[in-house]
């Protein structure tokens, strides 16, 4: 996901709030393409000699190298980031279906928060590499940490990326408008929230029952 | 006694009726005997009857009307003893509200007396504040005053520190001036020590020459002495030198003249050599020439020598300059060499001893130079450090005259402050205040007052409401109200109650769809981008599910081909078999080979073709001319039936035998050809005669019949 290189220096403040609300949202963005990443990885949607191990923020990160999905993922973290900007999303959904029979296996949802109140300097201005680090190991700690209780994907399963943005939204080019894409009688797991000092990021996982057992 | 009162007029009823029924009868029984007294008695008894009936109606009314005032008075009592109970509590209450209102009232003396305490503290505070005000306005004019003093004083500084910039330069000009000065005096004053010291060691150096002259004369009548005893040593030299090499060529000579003298002896011993005596003669001769020659000519080359020596004597005179002619001239010219070499070295020792005491006295001068300089810059710290010192109490000078000054104004300021004519209008300020506070006070005081007298008003006006009550229906109204209020207030509550537990399980509702992905289309909506990986799989997807099926249809036609391919070989079809058509790439190889089968085939149908045909034509010439047709019955038997047959099995017949010849078989047509048989098998043993014969035979019959 890293083709729009964020930058592994910590952020040092330069003093306007509109940079402070870019790079908070930035690092959002962020957290959630190295979730995504992590989530592919894991679930094998992709093969895993696709992912090379890349360093940001003295942590090495697995990230895709497969051109198209690189491009991919770049159009839509591109149009997520201005969204956010424009706090016009509300949720990120990652949702896996089998080829076969055109079923929703797994549905990870996002809760992302758009507090436009936060904007004062309440949140100190140098985010650390460690705060950063912390955020990121999260993240995938989480997704790691599921990936011992979800079902095997034993069938060729693709992904897509859903957003939930506000109706009144003008929808650009190359989106279309989709259904939620729900599962049928699902299992919910409400992933442990964190905490980072500027959002709270609810996510969660839900997969369809195996027939087994 | 109302139950009696009610049968009473039950019964008087019925007895009225009846005995209203009962004239009926006998009215009718009687129509004819009636008169007009009995009319009148009849009226009469009518009116009597209304006038009990009226009674009854009256009696009834009357009880009606008891019961009514009963009820009546019960009600009354009921109520009077609910108001009495009323009353009561109201009195209770009125106790109670008494008692508060004491209670209010002792507090509220209390608040009254605290808000004085109060008050009397505000104003202390208020004089207290006044005073440090004018504290402070008295300091902040003193400070003022001081500041002017500090900026007149900084510009004295100002001044002091410009004027003392000026001296101190001009005392640096003139410190450079005397270090320049001085420097000149040190200079001159080397100088001086110089000129002395050369001047003494010029008359140092002078009494050394005296001394090293008288020594030099003494020097060179030794040298002189020592010169001759060279000379005459330097030609014995040269005598022992060429005695020398004459002696060194002695043993040279002897070793030759043993050589000789045994030549001699060799050739005085050899008779032989007689003949060559005069040779050896002439040759002893020639040798001796030659010795004497060479003689000569060592003593030329000695002379030569000498001569040269001579010359270069002679030449070194020339050479050097000097008035040489004789050894002498030399050695009084190496004696001045000498003696200039004795005086230069001299010099130069006088000169090194020169330098050394210059060093000395340089280095002496720059330990003096660094001990100056030292001691200017002790000087010039104590200097500073004085110059500091007098900063410093001259600071503390001004910092006490400004204080001395300062004190003097804040009494002065106290004084006047003292003047009445500043102090009255913060009293009247206070006094104002206190005004103030006093009528709020008693406004507040007034209120309470008035709110309490509200209380005690609205008391006595339940206490009238109650007392003046005198309608049950309004109790009545207000307490069915009142039950109707609850009720209602009860289902409310329950209803609420309900509500809430639906939201609850609604909320749950949504947030479970909120998990699961649901979203209010209202607000919200989903997107996602068109090319996405899911959209590209499922495309491929479907692509390669088509392959795979035109793949599928294709080979199941190959493998239908394949199959039905082995019949299609054999017909001579020119339709265009499908999998012929087909270019499969492996089969190639299958393909040719079927073309080829199908050519050999089509080649093999027409040779089959061919052949009949001329076999036909052949059959039928051979027919037509020989006049039988040969068929093959079995093998190796031959059935010829002739053209001119008069039955149709008419035929004979041939076997051929091993031996490769033909024989005629029995038939019936053959035995009647015995004789023909006899003659042209038997006797002429010629099958083809026997044929012809036959043909003949049969041909006349035909003709003949």
């Amino acid at each position: 996901v890293c083709a729009w290189h964020p930058c592994p220096s910590t952020e040092t403040a330069l003093g306007s709030s509109d940079n402070l609300e870019h790079r908070r949202k930035d690092r959002q963005v962020r957290l959630a393409a190295f979730g995504i990443n992590s989530i592919l990885y894991q679930r094998g949607i992709y093969p895993p000699e696709t992912f090379t191990r890349v360093t940001h923020y003295d942590l090495s990160l697995l990230l895709t190298t497969d051109p198209k999905l690189k491009s991919y993922l770049t159009n839509v973290v591109s149009q997520l980031k201005e969204w956010l900007f424009e706090c016009t999303v509300q949720k990120l959904v990652l949702v896996i279906t089998c080829l076969e029979t055109n079923e929703v296996l797994e549905r990870w949802q996002f809760d992302i928060e758009c507090d436009k109140s936060a904007k004062e300097s309440s949140a100190p201005r140098e985010k650390s590499i460690k705060t950063i680090q912390h955020e990121i190991r999260s993240v995938i700690r989480q997704i790691t940490a599921t990936v011992t209780f979800l079902p095997l994907l034993e069938t060729p399963c693709a992904f897509d990326l859903l957003v939930y943005t506000d109706k009144d939204l003008v929808v650009p080019d190359k989106w279309e408008e989709s259904g939620p894409q729900t599962i049928d009688q699902p299992e919910e797991v409400r992933l442990h929230s964190f905490t980072t000092s500027i959002h709270k990021v609810n996510s969660m996982v839900a997969y369809k029952k195996t027939e087994s057992a | 006694m109302d139950l009696e009162d009610d049968t009473t007029i039950l019964t008087t009823l019925k007895s009225f009726n009846s005995f209203i029924s009962r004239p009926e009868h006998p009215q009718r029984l009687s129509e004819h005997s009636a008169g007009s007294g009995i009319l009148q008695s009849q009226y009469k008894r009518s009116m009597e009857l209304l006038e009990a009936a009226e009674r009854v109606h009256s009696k009834n009314r009357y009880l009606q009307l008891d019961q009514e005032k009963k009820q009546m008075e019960l009600s009354h009592k009921r109520a009077r003893f609910e108001l009495e109970r009323a009353a009561s509590d109201s009195a209770r209450d009125l106790e109670h509200e008494v008692d508060r209102n004491q209670e209010l009232l002792g507090q509220i003396k209390k608040l009254e007396e605290r808000a004085e305490e109060v008050n009397k503290k505000l104003t202390e505070q208020k004089e207290a504040n006044d005073a440090l005000q004018k504290n402070l306005e008295g300091l902040n004019k003193t400070l003022e005053e001081r500041d002017d003093k500090l900026g007149t004083a900084n510009q004295t500084i100002r001044s002091l520190k410009d004027e003392i910039r000026e001296l101190r330069q001009k005392i640096q000009n003139q410190d450079s001036k005397m270090s320049a000065q001085t420097l000149e005096n040190q200079e001159l004053q080397e100088k001086i020590d110089l000129q002395q010291r050369k001047y003494q060691e010029v008359s140092q150096l002078c009494q050394s020459l005296q001394a090293a002259q008288s020594s030099c004369s003494d020097h060179i009548i030794k040298i002189k002495e020592l010169e001759r005893r060279l000379v005459f040593q330097e030609q014995d030299f040269a005598i022992v030198k060429t005695v020398k090499s004459e002696v060194a060529r002695v043993p040279d000579l002897e070793k030759e003249l043993k050589r000789l003298r045994d030549d001699n002896a060799y050739l005085r011993l050899n008779t032989f050599l007689k003949e060559n005596c005069s040779l050896l003669k002439e040759e002893v001769e020639g040798l001796r020439k030659k010795l004497e020659r060479m003689e000569k000519t060592k003593e030329e080359l000695i002379n030569m020598e000498l001569e040269k020596e001579l010359h270069a004597w002679e030449n070194l005179g020339q050479s050097t300059g000097l008035n040489i002619r004789k050894p002498e001239d030399l050695s009084r010219e190496v004696i001045q060499i000498q003696q200039r070499e004795i005086a230069l070295k001299e010099q130069n020792y006088t000169l090194n001893s020169r330098v050394r005491s210059v060093e000395r006295s340089q280095s002496e001068l720059r330990a003096e130079l660094t001990q100056q300089h030292s001691k200017t810059l002790e000087e010039q710290k104590k200097r500073e450090a004085q110059d500091a010192l007098v900063r410093r109490l001259q600071k503390r000078v001004l910092l006490l005259t400004k204080e001395r000054d300062g004190m003097r104004a804040i009494l002065e300021s106290y004084d006047s402050e003292l003047a009445p004519t500043e102090y009255s209008p913060q009293l009247s300020k206070r006094l104002r205040e206190a005004e103030d506070i006093l009528l709020k006070t008693q406004s507040h005081n007034a209120e309470m007052e008035a709110q309490l007298t509200k209380a005690q008003e609205e008391t006595g006006t339940l206490k009238l409401q109650l007392q003046t009550v005198s309608e049950p229906a309004l109790l009545n109204s207000v307490c069915a109200c009142i039950f109707f209020l609850r009720q209602k207030i009860e289902d409310l509550e329950r209803e609420r109650q309900r509500l809430e537990e639906q939201n609850n399980i609604l909320e749950m509702r949504l947030e479970r769809h909120n998990l699961q992905g649901d979203y209010d289309p209202v607000k919200t909506r989903v997107l996602h981008l068109k090319m996405n990986p899911t959209a590209i799989a499922k495309q491929e997807r479907q692509q390669e599910v088509e392959a795979l099926r035109q793949e599928v249809t294709r080979l199941r036609d190959l493998v239908r081909s394949l199959q039905s391919g082995g019949a299609v070989g054999h017909s001579q079809d020119d339709t265009h078999n499908p999998s012929f058509s087909l270019s499969l790439a492996p089969s190639k190889e299958v393909l040719d080979l079927r073309k080829q089968m199908e050519s050999s085939e089509l080649r093999n149908q027409r040779l089959k073709e061919v052949f009949q045909r001329k076999i036909q034509e052949f059959r039928t010439v051979c027919y037509v001319l020989t006049g039988y047709q040969i068929d093959i019955t079995t093998e190796n038997q031959y059935r010829l039936t002739s053209v001119y047959a008069e039955h149709m099995d008419d035929s004979l017949l041939f076997k051929k035998g091993s031996n490769g010849s033909m024989q005629l078989m029995e038939t019936e047509f053959s035995k009647t050809l015995g004789e023909m048989v006899a003659l042209h098998l038997h006797h002429q043993k010629s099958i083809p005669a026997f044929l012809s014969a036959v043909t003949l035979d049969l041909f006349s019959r035909q003709t003949t019949v």
